[in-house]
């Protein structure tokens, strides 16, 4: 069987507050002294792919990822991990295609692996990004795979004939059976922590091969994602300014005081209407 | 009577003389096997450089094994021990006299040589060694303290030598008694024991006892000579060549790098794995339990025993080890399977929990008499765990996550790393016209920068190096973690490649003289960096405030001089500035310069500080409620009634900060970096326009 998982690098959400900064012009996040990370929930779905691995037996699991050049690492890292393939198809210039755009690349670079190595059973996908977070990538991509999607899996385990799914939903989790191919995006529960490698596996990972392509070896016109398939446009970005104006109620008592606050509260609400 | 004849016959009635020299023979054979074992089984260990540097060890030699320098440290073991090791010593040289007297041309036992060493000194040191046995006895079979370990052949070693030393004194007794020795009053102990037997025992009954008695002396003592190298009395020879070829860096500079090129393992897991000097150390030990008295993981119940670690892997060298080190030639190429015997056992003292529970205090390696290294053995275990198996705590994870992707370890803080400088101007490397001209690099640490609490220790420190005028500069975005974390929870390859990306970094900007107020990084560029081919000096902020104290850059007498309050002040010995580096005194120095403050010390202190539980990693793991280092050292500093603990070290100040909340009760007692105690008793500068807080 093989397994794919899509990577997406992301600017490392837990930069602190202070150094997170928008460009107005550029519309999107400076990078500052920020460093680039695996988004986790592609970590999640990196460690439920290796999970499968290890209860399925042969399991061949394939790593990719549509990024620029430093997206490198975090497929040297999925390798680390135990990852058996990676392949980055590279992305010029610092832009942020949407989920669209994203969605046709990834299809076309998967049916271009495919054509090499034999069919997919499972595409997993992180449930959304950390820094956009729009969750849409795995249901696009299903669409242009013409394949089957779930959302919110935590874990893929062998079943009768097919392959078990557990997923997260509002009132409790579902396992469903589903006949490969086809796509799941993944969320974080507490079994799929995503793994420190072994330090041999670290060194490994830089001696492993990394397929690369580009968007015309795909025979996708580069032009076209970067321009063409935005479903929106985005008009603003910043970071919202939390404003606090604070009063204290005066007085001399407690009565005095607790009087001036309700007086407050109902000049506030009128005010508002 | 002439003194200068003096003597006493050798072998007074004893027959088939002859007998002695034909039982000292598999006496001393099987004596000189049982040690070829020992040697041939050393000698099977991996190369250690441990026979240079001859002067240094020569004096550790004559101050710690000849000298006793460590084991006197322990009051009544260091008095019974001492008592029973110069006995022995005088005992041994009485008996070559002898021998030299009897079996050579040279007859020297006459004279006042008989009369004062041969006669009274021997007497007086034999007693030493019967009054150091019964002192030793009542030890083990009264007081017990935990510490000891209650074995079988520790009680007939205790047993065999009061026995020798009485049977002794009961020979020479019966002698005197029986002889009328005109020079029995310069044998005291054996005049003793004549006198009590002669009124109850007949010249002829003591005559026969004495041929019983000395043969059973002999024979005990035959047997003990020949049991010494298949137990622990054989420290007697390998203390003190453990002690010779001990390490002289320092604890700090213990830890040695991995080639990862060439490594086939990365840390330890096999008994081959180890150096001679390991295997060394393992037959070293005398089962004392100091190192396991003063661990701060076993004080406070966790199942990290230094000691046991060291006697489960003797057990396991002795019972399995000679066919591991023989044929695997120690380095896994012969008898593969045999080589790859690990060590890393869920059962044994060596397990995984307790070696992760190791806050690397070094306190086990300062209180062992006979310096054996537990901690390099504890962090190589480690780094099998965590290289080999990826096997370690969640919050060592989370720390090494950070380190990796942030250079940092505090994963989820919110301060970047110059918010900590805000209206201090300060100089930053990178944006400097010619970064030469700072003559000193602050390295802020990522403890300092990026943790609340610590940040005023950073700023203190700053000001008082702008007031005393020093000419610096901070890395600013561009420092990152020592690395420190990561080589001590085992991740030595995380470390080298912190290590080497600060030592690059530095020698872009020529940096030649560091200062920090981290004491993990100090050890690290200190002891650590030239591993990397980063030398520079290295000081802790407390030693070069001290400097500047003492060359009167600094004036003490600002308006904050009596800043002290009359507050009780105790100082917190950071490990990695006391124990690993020997810095006890300028942390003190400073805070006497605090007007109107006192000074009292904590009992655990200097070198035999208690660690505040936050090194080794431990800084990042969540200890269960009840088994909480910093809680242990908190009640410590708190029972001292000082209202401020002094602490040099930021993990020190957030593990001492928690600790003191949860033991100070109703009392108000604040942790204070001594940094920040100098600013507030240095006063406002003009400089900063910034009052003393």
């Amino acid at each position: 069987m093989r397994v794919l998982v899509c990577l997406k690098q992301i600017l490392d959400p837990d930069v602190p507050a202070r150094d997170f900064e928008i460009d107005p012009a550029a519309k999107a996040a400076k990078r500052g002294g920020a460093n680039l990370v695996t988004n986790i929930f592609c970590e999640n779905a990196i460690e439920t792919a290796l999970q499968f691995r290890e209860a399925a037996g042969d399991v061949k699991v394939t790593a990719l990822c549509y990024g620029e050049s430093s997206a490198e690492d975090c497929l040297r890292k999925a390798m680390a991990m135990t990852v058996d393939e990676a392949c980055l198809v590279e992305r010029e210039g610092n832009t942020n295609p949407d989920a669209a755009a994203v969605g046709q690349v990834l299809a076309a670079a998967i049916s271009r692996l495919e054509q090499d190595g034999g069919p997919f059973d499972a595409v997993l996908v992180g449930r959304e990004s950390g820094d956009w977070g729009t969750g849409q990538t795995g249901g696009v991509l299903a669409e242009e795979l013409g394949r089957p999607a779930l959302g919110f899996v935590e874990s893929l385990s062998p079943g009768n004939g097919g392959i078990t799914l557990r997923r997260q939903t509002d009132v409790g989790i579902e396992v469903a059976e589903a006949e490969p191919p086809f796509v799941v995006t993944i969320t974080n529960n507490e079994d799929n922590v995503p793994r420190i490698p072994k330090t041999r596996d670290v060194m490994m990972s830089y001696r492993k091969p990394l397929q690369k392509v580009s968007l015309a070896d795909l025979g996708l016109d580069g032009d076209e994602i970067r321009n063409g398939f935005s479903s929106f446009e985005v008009e603003e970005i910043f970071v919202p300014t939390d404003e606090v104006d604070c009063e204290l109620a005066e007085g001399d008592t407690l009565d005095e005081r607790v009087d001036q606050l309700a007086r407050k509260i109902h000049e506030v609400v009128a005010s508002i209407g | 009577m002439d003194p200068t004849q003096a003597t006493r016959e050798v072998f007074w009635n004893i027959q088939y003389t002859w007998l002695v020299y034909v039982l000292m023979v598999p006496t001393l054979a099987v004596f000189g096997w049982g040690f070829w074992l020992k040697i041939r089984r050393w000698r099977a260990g991996q190369p250690a450089v441990r026979f240079d540097r001859l002067g240094e060890r020569f004096q550790l030699f004559l101050r710690n094994a000849v000298g006793q320098g460590r084991t006197i440290k322990s009051r009544y073991a260091g008095l019974f021990h001492s008592l029973v090791y110069t006995g022995f010593i005088v005992l041994f040289l009485a008996t070559t006299v002898v021998a030299i007297h009897h079996d050579t041309p040279l007859h020297i036992m006459k004279g006042h040589f008989y009369l004062i060493f041969q006669s009274l000194i021997v007497d007086i040191f034999g007693l030493f060694v019967l009054v150091g046995a019964a002192l030793a006895a009542v030890r083990r079979w009264v007081s017990k303290p935990a510490k000891l370990v209650y074995t079988d052949e520790a009680s007939w070693i205790l047993v065999s030598i009061f026995v020798m030393a009485l049977t002794g004194f009961i020979v020479e007794g019966w002698r005197i008694a029986v002889t009328d020795d005109v020079w029995a009053a310069w044998s005291p102990v054996g005049n003793l024991f004549a006198r009590a037997s002669d009124p109850l025992m007949s010249d002829a009954a003591m005559q026969t006892g004495h041929v019983v008695i000395w043969w059973f002396h002999l024979l005990v003592a035959f047997g003990f000579i020949a049991w010494v190298p298949f137990s622990k009395m054989s420290h007697v020879f390998t203390a003190p060549l453990n002690i010779f070829t001990a390490n002289l860096d320092g604890y700090g500079g213990s830890l040695k790098a991995i080639d990862f090129e060439t490594a086939e393992r990365f840390g330890i897991n096999h008994l081959g794995d180890f150096t001679w000097k390991d295997l060394l150390d393992f037959d070293a030990c005398t089962e004392c339990g100091r190192c396991t008295d003063v661990c701060p993981a076993n004080t406070v119940g966790k199942s990290l025993s230094p000691r046991d670690i060291i006697l489960d892997l003797q057990a396991l060298m002795h019972e399995r080890g000679d066919s591991v080190l023989a044929n695997g030639n120690g380095n896994g190429s012969g008898n593969g399977d045999a080589a790859l015997l690990p060590i890393i056992d869920q059962k044994t003292a060596v397990s995984p929990e307790a070696l992760f529970s190791c806050t690397t205090c070094a306190a086990c390696m300062e209180a062992c008499p006979v310096h054996i290294e537990q901690l390099p053995k504890i962090v190589d275990a480690r780094r099998y765990l965590v290289m080999e198996e990826a096997e370690f705590p969640e919050g060592m994870m989370d720390m090494m996550n950070s380190l990796e992707s942030r250079q940092h370890p505090f994963a989820g803080t919110q301060f970047s790393r110059v918010d900590w400088t805000e209206g201090l101007d300060i100089d930053v490397m990178a944006d400097m016209d010619d970064p030469a001209e700072a003559e000193v690099l602050m390295w802020v640490g990522c403890g300092g920068a990026l943790v609340e609490r610590n940040r005023n220790t950073v700023r203190a420190t700053a000001k008082l190096l702008k007031k005393a005028g020093v000419k610096f500069a901070i890395l600013g975005r561009e420092e990152s973690c020592s690395g420190d974390p990561a080589r001590r929870v085992g991740n030595e390859f995380l470390f080298e490649m912190l290590a080497k990306g600060n030592v690059e970094t530095l020698d872009r900007y020529g940096v030649r003289k560091v200062v920090t107020s981290c004491p993990h990084c100090f050890n690290s560029f200190r002891n650590e960096y030239p591993q990397f081919g980063g030398s520079y000096e290295v000081y802790h902020h407390t030693q070069f405030l001290d400097q500047l104290v003492g060359s009167g850059k600094l004036p003490a007498n600002g308006p904050g001089a009596q800043a002290g309050n009359g507050e009780t002040i105790t100082f917190h010995d950071p490990c990695y500035l006391g124990r690993h580096n020997g810095e006890y005194d300028a942390p003190r120095n400073l805070l006497a310069q605090v007007g109107g403050a006192r000074q009292v010390e904590m009992h655990r202190s200097r070198n035999t500080s208690f660690c505040c539980g936050g090194g080794g990693g431990m800084a990042f793991v969540d200890e269960p409620p009840d088994q909480r280092v910093n809680q242990e050292r908190a009640q410590e500093a708190v029972d001292t009634g000082a209202d401020v603990v002094a602490v040099g070290c930021p993990f020190c100040a957030t593990m001492l900060d928690d600790g003191v909340n949860a033991r100070r009760g109703e009392r108000d007692v604040k942790v204070k970096d001594v940094a920040e105690l100098l600013w507030d008793a240095v006063g406002e500068t003009e400089e900063t326009g910034e009052a003393a807080s």
